[in-house]
């Protein structure tokens, strides 16, 4: 008798057991890992879903993406005000580590290192994320500002309160207050002429095509193309943004 | 119930009957169709002014520029890199074939040796090594403040341009 | 060129190594410093109030009508820093009709008006009640318009009304201090969510705004009771006025131990953010974090109420005493605000540089108008205490 319950029981244990782990596989092929690619919504999704790739290899610190991202959406000229900028690195051979961005980079760069104290420098440009899991949408208080489908993020500005909040929570610095509107104003992927079909400023202006973009759901879009091709990497991987802003050859000295 | 306590609840039911008429009254009329958001404004931020055009659009009419381009280092440039955009000009300067370009219409003509610099002037960022520790660079690279400074004869400082074809380097 | 512009331009010129651009303006300045100091003057004044009414410590009776009332001007006033900080004021009102429910700020609306109007509002109401209908009688003109319209035109002060007043007075308190904590902890957590900012971002920081709001409640009340016994000519109860030290020391305790364990912990995991915290710490804030918030606004008022525990000295010296402490820990915790909301924002989210705080005097942003709303507060309060003063009150045991 009791050693029928003890059999049952175990066989039970067994089925149930396997029932469990099977129940685990498939559970797991239904949902990956959402690794840092794709953060949030798996590849395959219906419809666009816009990522960057950014090369800082290719990056020659012209800050003409800088320039033509102020001409383009009608950012205030002031040095505290931008959507898109450039960041001089400069690592000297004592391993101090410099980083400059004169007026975003819109009037080009000078290195005040001597070479002889160079270990190595480099650009980095840097804009929105257009995270997935952004923590800017995640804390607006009234909803306005939002992820498209195509998962961009956008401002309502006639929608802003002008609390701030998301300028606070944004771990890139990407977002300001319009001086003159008092509503927070950010990188749009230059919707208005996404939607044309045209490319948004930066890109169509970069000299070294240091700037990639394109659709994340499409395997044959050069996004994919690139960060399949390039060791590609986001800022901040360790606050999970979901961003959608990949750089090539990114090293840990940039934040 | 005591009578202060009705009017009391009574006090309260009318500013909550308040609040939510005002909360239907207020709220935009397309908030929530896509989300927590009023989903006209993804139209709105569409409807934006454009002021950078396309490559094309520029050398449908200057094509001798073009071919010129297509010769040299700067053939993948686009015209606005160094131009500054040119939405309005493409648009509209074909109505003022033989006469002049009003100011609004005038693009920026670089020339000064700043412009060069913005890209050429020697940067050790702008050089790469490579595994092979072969410098590489995505620009030529120049020290603008010892290349060519002044003209040898007039003893006049000399542009970039004075010597290189910006459109064909 | 406007002076915000020009401020700003100042402040690029002191700018130390390297901030994202965007960072060099302080998004959230004076007025948001004001905000969680308000609010927390009014949980904690609510709490000491709470403290007679449902813990029967009845030694406590002088303050509880002040404390009720202090707590009420205050939060009337507790939301305009904040709506006047905001780049469009006059949509604040879309944080009620379209509230975000990801958002940390947007359930603030609703707290505030809850503890605003269910909380305090009635429980002085049912506190009152019987005392408006009898006031009305006996004033004219305009004041017995007020005592006629608060009362809603009513005039029930059988026993039985009277009882069943207490009776819901009581439950709107029990309801009042999960409340205070609610309202108080929700505004640390408006902070402590922000996991971009390594300064605010802890588990702490709404338990750490709880505990130092009841410190600066406390601390609130503890001064307008004397300044209004000074005032009117009375005698301070040096009971009362004990006991409010005693908790008053014990919170203090909590208080520091959390703000300690917090900055122990960073030190200890010493993060990613370490090495620029720390400089923002020897730094920047030196002076509002160790001497002010920490010695002036802790260690001493600690110190000091630790002492009185054991050793009394005469009521005269006990009563100085009890006027200076308070004004100490109601700086502390301000630059404890302070610390929390200007700190936060001097460090780059880069860890590379940081800028630095500039406001002017006027202007929306300015220090006047972060002064109006501390000194509006006390305006509202005198008229409190004239319309509704809690030393003429018929005296209830409140059971």
């Amino acid at each position: 008798m009791n050693e029928d319950t003890t059999k049952l029981s175990r066989r039970n244990f067994f089925k149930a057991g396997t029932v469990l782990a099977s129940g685990v596989a498939i559970a797991s092929t239904l949902a990956p890992y959402d690794g840092l690619l794709f953060a949030a919504e798996a590849p395959g999704a219906k419809g666009k879903w816009y990522g960057i790739g950014i090369d800082i290899n290719k990056c020659i610190g012209c800050g003409k993406c800088a320039n033509a991202c102020k001409q383009e959406n009608n950012v205030p000229k002031d040095p505290f005000y931008f959507r898109s900028w450039v960041e001089q690195y400069t690592i000297k051979n004592d391993g101090s580590i410099l980083v400059e961005s004169p007026n975003g980079g819109i009037d080009g760069f000078k290195q005040s290192v001597p070479d002889g104290d160079i270990y190595k420098s480099f650009f980095v440009p840097k804009m929105c994320n257009h995270c997935a899991k952004s923590p800017c949408t995640q804390v607006c208080p009234v909803g306005a500002t939002f992820e498209t489908e195509e998962g961009i993020v956008l401002v309502d500005e006639t929608y802003c309160i002008g609390c701030r909040y998301c300028v606070q929570a944004c771990p890139y610095g990407c977002r300001y207050i319009h001086p003159e509107k008092g509503t927070v104003d950010k990188c749009t992927l230059c919707f208005h002429r996404l939607k044309k079909g045209l490319q948004p400023a930066c890109f169509e202006i970069c000299p070294t095509e240091a700037r990639i973009f394109g659709d994340l759901n499409d395997p044959k879009s050069k996004l994919n193309y690139f960060l399949k091709n390039h060791t590609c990497m986001v800022i901040k991987p360790h606050l999970n943004t979901g961003s959608k802003l990949f750089y090539n050859a990114l090293t840990p000295e940039v934040r | 119930m005591p009578l202060h306590i009705k009017r009391l609840i009574g006090v309260f039911a009318i500013f909550i009957a308040l609040f939510l008429v005002m909360r239907q009254v207020l709220r935009p009329s397309s908030f929530g169709e896509l989300g927590h958001f009023r989903a006209k404004a993804i139209n709105e931020n569409a409807l934006r002014p454009m002021h950078y055009t396309v490559a094309d659009s520029c050398t449908k009419c200057h094509k001798d520029i073009r071919s010129d381009k297509d010769l040299g280092f700067h053939i993948k440039l686009k015209c606005e890199v160094c131009h500054g955009p040119g939405l309005k000009h493409a648009l509209y300067a074909n109505r003022f074939k033989n006469k002049e370009l009003p100011d609004s219409l005038l693009l920026y003509k670089p020339g000064e040796r700043k412009d060069c610099a913005i890209c050429h002037n020697m940067n050790r960022a702008r050089i790469k090594i490579q595994f092979d520790t072969i410098n590489t660079t995505m620009v030529h690279q120049v020290n603008v403040m010892k290349h060519h400074v002044t003209d040898p004869k007039t003893k006049e400082a000399l542009k970039c341009i004075d010597c290189h074809n910006p459109h064909q380097p | 060129m406007t002076e915000h512009l020009q401020n700003l331009y100042e402040v690029l010129s002191k700018v130390e190594g390297y901030v994202y651009p965007n960072e060099i303006e302080l998004n959230w300045s004076i007025l948001i410093v004001l905000y969680p100091y308000i609010t927390g003057l009014v949980a904690g004044a609510f709490i000491l109030a709470s403290l007679e009414r449902i813990f029967k410590v009845r030694i406590l009776k002088p303050t509880y009508g002040i404390a009720l009332l202090t707590a009420f001007s205050f939060m009337l006033v507790a939301t305009m820093p904040l709506v006047s900080h905001l780049g469009k004021p006059l949509r604040a009102y879309e944080i009620m009709i379209t509230p975000h429910s990801s958002s940390a700020m947007a359930i603030f609306g609703f707290v505030y008006l809850w503890y605003l109007m269910v909380v305090l509002f009635l429980e002085i109401w049912f506190d009152y009640r019987r005392d408006m209908v009898i006031w009305a009688n006996g004033t004219t003109g305009f004041k017995r318009f007020l005592y006629k319209l608060l009362s809603l035109w009513t005039t029930d002060i059988s026993p039985k009304a009277v009882a069943l007043d207490d009776r819901i007075g009581y439950i709107v308190t029990v309801i009042g201090v999960p409340s205070a904590f609610l309202l108080h902890g929700y505004v640390g957590f408006i902070f402590g969510s922000i996991k971009a900012n390594p300064w605010w971002s802890t588990v702490l920081m709404p338990v750490i705004f709880l505990f130092s709001a009841m410190v600066s409640g406390i601390a609130l009340v503890m001064l307008i009771y004397i300044v209004l016994s000074k005032i009117r000519k009375q005698i301070v109860d040096m009971d009362c006025l004990d006991t409010i030290a005693k908790y008053l020391f014990y919170i203090l305790i909590i208080d520091f131990t959390l703000e300690g364990l917090d900055q122990i912990h960073r030190i200890y995991v010493a993060e990613e953010s370490f090495e620029a915290l720390h400089k923002l710490v020897f730094g920047k804030l030196f002076y509002s974090l160790f001497i002010y918030q920490g010695l002036m606004g802790t260690i001493v008022p600690l110190l000091t109420l630790g002492t009185l525990q054991f050793y009394k000295p005469k009521a005269k010296i006990r009563r100085a005493i009890y006027l200076i402490l308070p004004v100490l820990v109601l700086m502390g915790i301000f630059f404890m605000r302070w610390n929390v909301v200007i700190g936060g924002q001097l460090f780059s989210k880069s860890f590379y540089g940081y800028t630095t705080f500039k406001t002017g005097l006027i202007g929306t942003e300015g220090y006047l108008m972060a002064a109006t709303w501390l000194i509006v507060p006390f305006l509202i309060l005198s008229f409190l205490l004239w319309l509704l003063p809690p030393w003429k009150k018929i005296e209830t045991s409140h059971e």
